[in-house]
């Protein structure tokens, strides 16, 4: 009997303790969304929470207000085409990185999630001198560029990763069934990483439509990407039309992430 | 349908000498297994015969024609892997009609030949599943009907019963025996399953580091081994020391071990300074009187089987004989016995062949 108590009495206190902390960490991570969601839908003049009121209007005000709706096409824009290069480049990336063993393997590992590692400052300001250099310092083409650099990293580790599950086997297995590398790429690792795939794609999207730094110094003369045009808008306005643009970016990610649940379920994609 | 040859194939890895001069060759028709254990070179074999891996020395002949230069794709041979390694975002149906579709051939000649296969095979009423959703012993038979689809000239089997059950490998052995018989192709079977050898084969390698240590029929492997490796893989086993060989014949000696002389056949070119091993497999041995004996000993282990009593006897030199006797034979432990050979299934062999 006291054997049984003590050992309920060792376990609860640490599933209370875990229980609680994931509450915390919960509310942690939360509470920003709710409060700037909530702030959103106020009647007031600023941005406040809880909100005064239900309104849609500030919704009304930011597509209203010519500078953020460019932001929001330019980031919009830019995120796509970041998404759609990065994640071809990060398939024959991963393909290569397979083929590569031993030492080699390692140091080409880090060498392509070196932008996640080197600080984005350094790497905006070694781009902008760069890209100066070949006279297309300050282009929207310029810009697009750091963005590929940038989100590469997180379509590569994704799509890595799903390429690692693919057994070997299976490529033998097609060859000697008579398809030719191309084949064999279209009709059974393609699916197979698909997944994967999609998540690079859609993290790669999302973390380009994030990038503010890297924005800053590279973005063409007259054209701002949305992190920056609200951060112009915020320095000199405090409405909260600021709010409204912030939660229509975060249905955009849970958007994304709902379309990778529809397309492969999220099961599969990690 | 074609006849294979391997010459004096060599695959090396950085500082590991994987095949160190394989030969080998199978004639149409002929199933020919690659028996031995891990890290002995069969696989390695049968990989270069696919053209998965390309050896740095020898050659393949196909009908007489090096196929090195042909790439996988182009080979036009069958594999079937121990994994089974089935596309698992396709239906069985898809699975074995890739090959097919591949070739571009019309949709009804594809599903005509897909649903032949399937009977053949016993998968029918499977099509429209998913490979994770049959069992082993059914996704191995989805590998071989995807691979014998194609009508290959060569059939390569990695280890397809591994990873099966033993009654499922039992079931699958017969119907990939079968199945190759009934289709004349020539087939190349990696196993290190000796008697998954024994019963399928028409030709046996036993593989030792990298080089065939003997190529022959069954029969031949199990009661002609070459050396002491090869009869100690391929079964049952006893061997004895013997203390004076003398040649009286072309492969025939008389020996004297564990205090008898024997007459017998042997590994021709053994000399009397060879140092050799008497192998005597279990069946050649009897339990009998004491006095037709040709040796005694004492029995040092009984273990009731069921369908035999399994005993182990120590000769008075040290050597010690394994035997099936009758399940109810009256021995026990302790107790001196007799035992007769028999003469022909006794085989005089060098340790290590020359």
């Amino acid at each position: 009997m006291s054997d049984a108590t003590s050992t309920f009495s060792y376990q609860r206190p640490v599933g209370l303790t875990f229980g609680v902390l994931i509450v915390v960490l919960y509310v942690f991570l939360m509470a920003p969304l709710v409060m700037i969601i909530g702030a959103s839908f106020t009647e007031s003049l600023m941005i406040e929470f809880p909100p005064k009121g239900l309104s849609m209007q500030w919704y009304v005000e930011f597509f209203n207000r010519q500078d953020l709706v460019d932001g929001l096409l330019m980031s919009l824009r830019i995120g796509a085409i970041t998404a759609i290069v990065t994640t071809a480049v990060a398939v024959m990336a991963a393909m290569a990185g397979q083929v590569i063993s031993g030492r080699l393997s390692g140091w080409f590992q880090l060498g392509m999630t070196l932008p996640l590692l080197v600080p984005e400052l350094l790497t905006a300001v070694g781009l902008l001198f760069f890209l100066y250099k070949i006279e297309l310092g300050r282009t929207v083409i310029g810009l697009q560029m750091g963005h590929i650099l940038m989100s590469f990293p997180y379509a590569y580790v994704s799509i890595a990763a799903a390429l690692r599950q693919v057994p070997g086997s299976l490529e033998e297995a097609s060859a000697s069934l008579g398809a030719t590398g191309w084949q064999t790429f279209r009709l059974v690792i393609l699916p197979l990483i698909m997944p994967g795939l999609a998540m690079g794609a859609i993290f790669a999207f999302i973390n380009s439509f994030d990038l503010y730094t890297i924005s800053l110094l590279l973005k063409p003369l007259g054209g701002n990407t949305l992190p920056l045009a609200l951060f112009d808008f915020l320095t000199y306005e405090f409405k909260p039309t600021a709010a409204a643009a912030a939660t229509l970016s975060i249905l955009l990610s849970i958007g994304g992430v709902a379309l990778v649940q529809k397309l492969v379920g999220l099961q599969r994609a990690f | 349908m074609a006849t294979v040859e391997v010459r004096d194939l060599r695959k090396r890895y950085q500082d590991f000498l994987a095949l160190d001069g394989v030969s080998l060759r199978a004639e149409t028709g002929q199933l020919v297994t690659l028996l031995g254990p891990s890290g002995c070179g069969k696989s390695t074999t049968l990989r270069c015969l696919a053209g998965f891996l390309e050896p740095n020395g020898g050659d393949i002949l196909v009908e007489g024609e090096s196929i090195l230069s042909t790439p996988a794709n182009r080979r036009g041979f069958g594999v079937v892997f121990q994994n089974y390694a089935l596309f698992p975002h396709m239906t069985v149906a898809e699975n074995i009609g890739y090959g097919l579709k591949l070739q571009k051939l019309p949709k009804g000649e594809i599903e005509t030949r897909v649903y032949d296969v399937m009977k053949l095979v016993r998968l029918d009423g499977l099509g429209d599943r998913l490979p994770r959703e049959i069992s082993g012993g059914q996704q191995q038979r989805v590998a071989l009907a995807r691979a014998l689809v194609l009508k290959p000239r060569l059939l390569l089997l990695d280890e397809p019963l591994a990873n099966l059950d033993a009654r499922l490998r039992d079931e699958v052995r017969w119907l990939i025996r079968d199945l190759q018989q009934q289709s004349g192709i020539t087939a190349f079977y990696v196993t290190h399953d000796q008697s998954e050898a024994m019963a399928m084969s028409d030709m046996v390698a036993v593989m030792k580091a990298g080089r065939v240590a003997q190529f022959a029929t069954p029969r031949e492997i199990y009661q002609k081994p070459v050396e002491r490796y090869v009869a100690d893989f391929t079964g049952e086993a006893n061997f004895l020391s013997c203390d004076e060989v003398a040649v009286t014949g072309e492969g025939r000696y008389s020996i004297a071990v564990a205090g008898t002389t024997l007459d017998l056949g042997g590994v021709a070119g053994i000399t009397s300074d060879t140092p050799v091993e008497l192998l005597l497999r279990p069946e050649a041995l009897r339990l009998t009187s004491v006095d037709e004996a040709t040796f005694r000993g004492t029995v040092t282990k009984s273990a009731f089987l069921g369908a035999a009593l399994h005993c182990e006897i120590t000769l008075p030199g040290g050597g010690v004989l394994k035997l099936s006797a009758e399940p109810n034979a009256n021995v026990r432990t302790g107790d001196e016995v007799g035992i007769a050979i028999d003469h022909s299934h006794a085989w005089l062999m060098p340790e290590v062949a020359p």
